[in-house]
């Protein structure tokens, strides 16, 4: 039986609450939009999956994913941020107003800031999809530490993330082997981790190697290697395998909505501006060279400030010119051409009624505007009647034709 | 279409996830299943198990670091 979805509406909708996401919403619950996140488990995102964050600034003795994360979930709150713990079931970005539907509500929203992040990779091994999550495969090291205290455990992956979390699982387990595709001493992660990784006795390494298969009754037991050089099967007993070979993008639900790249990440340009008019995209979900904590958070701080300014200049565009029967001037303050219109436009106003007014728009300062109403090229002379722009006129418009237009 | 707790309260990872597997195979489609962590890695995978098996998820913020994890059994 489907229940009456609640409809809620809002300023700035964020899907997504990682370090991108929470930092969109702290720069627009501070600038007084009605903000709301929605995330789908844990507040904090891919960063709370990490034990330690080393290189964010302004925490010289380091701090934990969570622990900063919760940090920046407080500061969200302290804004009025409204969350939302569930995930989104679909969108629909065509019209003006943005809809964005979870399995209990339908929120509306000017603006919608997609920080969705992005999720383990998995290796398409013969009967991984058997032992996901608790059934043996992990993808956080935190999460299943303490329970392989004293066990055999192996690692997928050599880049930074493999390498730091097996080191963190060394204080747990007995032995840690990690699996690496590449040729004896080759890794892809940093080069501190890497000495320490190789000098730790109870990491053993298992070179050119990847998946064959996961094998185990209701619990994974054992784990078959293939070595790429020699074919040769190895077998490895452990009761948890921990993959850490990179991370698949959020966008299944944006497909055919806003445009991404061949691998599904979102196109977006440096004002984090998908090609929706009013969709922003953050943090790790978009196509950019360094996926961090401090870039998503430059990430965030752009599309939440810049998430305001396209509200205000919403509001301005309905009331301002929209909003009365007159003409808009749109020009460009530093071109000559624009300012000897000008002296025109001034002309011209002292001719026109008196409830017909000039509306003065200097794209120098933004485009916002003129790109609302559809004006790539200055100066141009919009005549709005009826809440409508009913004709656009050229630096050679007849006053004449203004006047009758208005009329 | 009944509602059923489970106290999960001070349990790590993974048994919020083990139990909840056992009493969801007990409850009937619609029900809901309503279990309460404290601990952060069970938001991980909790989560993330009852969507992957088709069910609908809820999470609710009761307290700070204290979670209620609604679950719809859809099938």
């Amino acid at each position: 039986m489907a229940r009456e979805k609640k409809i809620e509406e809002y300023d700035v909708v964020i899907i997504g609450g990682g370090a991108g996401g929470l930092t969109a919403g702290i720069y627009a619950g501070r600038a007084r939009l009605k903000t709301l996140l929605i995330e789908k488990a844990l507040v904090g995102g891919l960063a709370t999956y990490t034990n330690e964050i080393e290189n964010y600034p302004g925490f010289p003795e380091g701090t934990t994913g969570l622990g900063l994360m919760n940090l920046f979930e407080k500061q969200a709150k302290k804004f009025g941020v409204k969350f939302k713990g569930t995930d989104v079931k679909s969108v629909d970005f065509t019209g003006e107003t943005k809809i964005v539907e979870t399995f209990r509500n339908i929120y509306k929203a000017k603006v919608v800031i997609v920080a969705s992040g992005g999720r383990p990779r998995i290796t398409g091994a013969e009967g991984e999809e058997t032992f996901l999550f608790d059934k043996g495969i992990s993808f956080c090291a935190t999460c299943d530490a303490a329970s392989n205290t004293g066990k055999d455990v192996l690692i997928i992956g050599s880049g930074d993330a493999a390498i730091e979390e097996g080191m963190f699982l060394t204080k747990f387990a007995n032995k840690v082997y990690v699996s690496v595709i590449h040729d004896e001493g080759k890794m892809d992660c940093n080069e501190i981790a890497k000495a320490e990784a190789l000098a730790n006795p109870k990491m053993e390494f298992i070179w050119n190697t990847v998946v064959k298969r996961f094998e185990g009754e209701d619990h994974l037991t054992n784990v078959v290697l293939d070595n790429l050089k020699t074919k040769e099967e190895i077998n490895i007993e452990v009761p948890t395998c921990f993959e850490f070979i990179g991370y698949l993008p959020n966008t299944e639900i944006f497909k055919e909505k806003i445009t991404m790249t061949d691998r599904g990440y979102v196109v977006v340009n440096e004002n984090k501006e998908t090609n929706v008019e009013g969709v922003y995209a953050v943090g790790d979900v978009t196509d950019k060279f360094l996926k961090q904590v401090a870039t998503a958070v430059g990430d965030g701080a752009i599309a939440g400030y810049a998430a305001e300014k396209f509200i205000a200049e919403d509001e301005t565009y309905k009331s301002q010119i929209l909003g009365k029967d007159g003409v808009v001037f749109v020009y460009d303050a530093s071109e000559e051409g624009c300012r000897d219109c000008l002296a025109e436009v001034e002309k011209l106003e002292k001719d026109l009624e008196e409830h017909h007014c000039i509306t003065r728009v200097d794209i120098y300062k933004s485009r916002g505007i003129s790109d609302r109403m559809d004006i790539n090229e200055v100066p141009r002379l919009a005549i709005v009647k009826g809440g409508q722009i009913v004709k656009v006129l050229d630096e050679d418009f007849d006053p004449e034709e203004v006047k009758s237009t208005l009329a | 279409m009944a509602e059923y707790e489970l106290d999960c309260l001070g349990e790590a990872c993974p048994i919020p996830l083990v139990k909840a597997e056992k009493k969801i195979e007990e409850l009937a489609i619609g029900d809901i299943l309503i279990v309460q962590i404290d601990h952060s890695c069970a938001m991980k995978n909790l989560p993330e198990w009852a969507r992957k098996e088709g069910h609908n998820v809820e999470i609710e913020e009761v307290d700070d670091g204290e979670w209620e994890v609604i679950i719809e059994k859809t099938k």
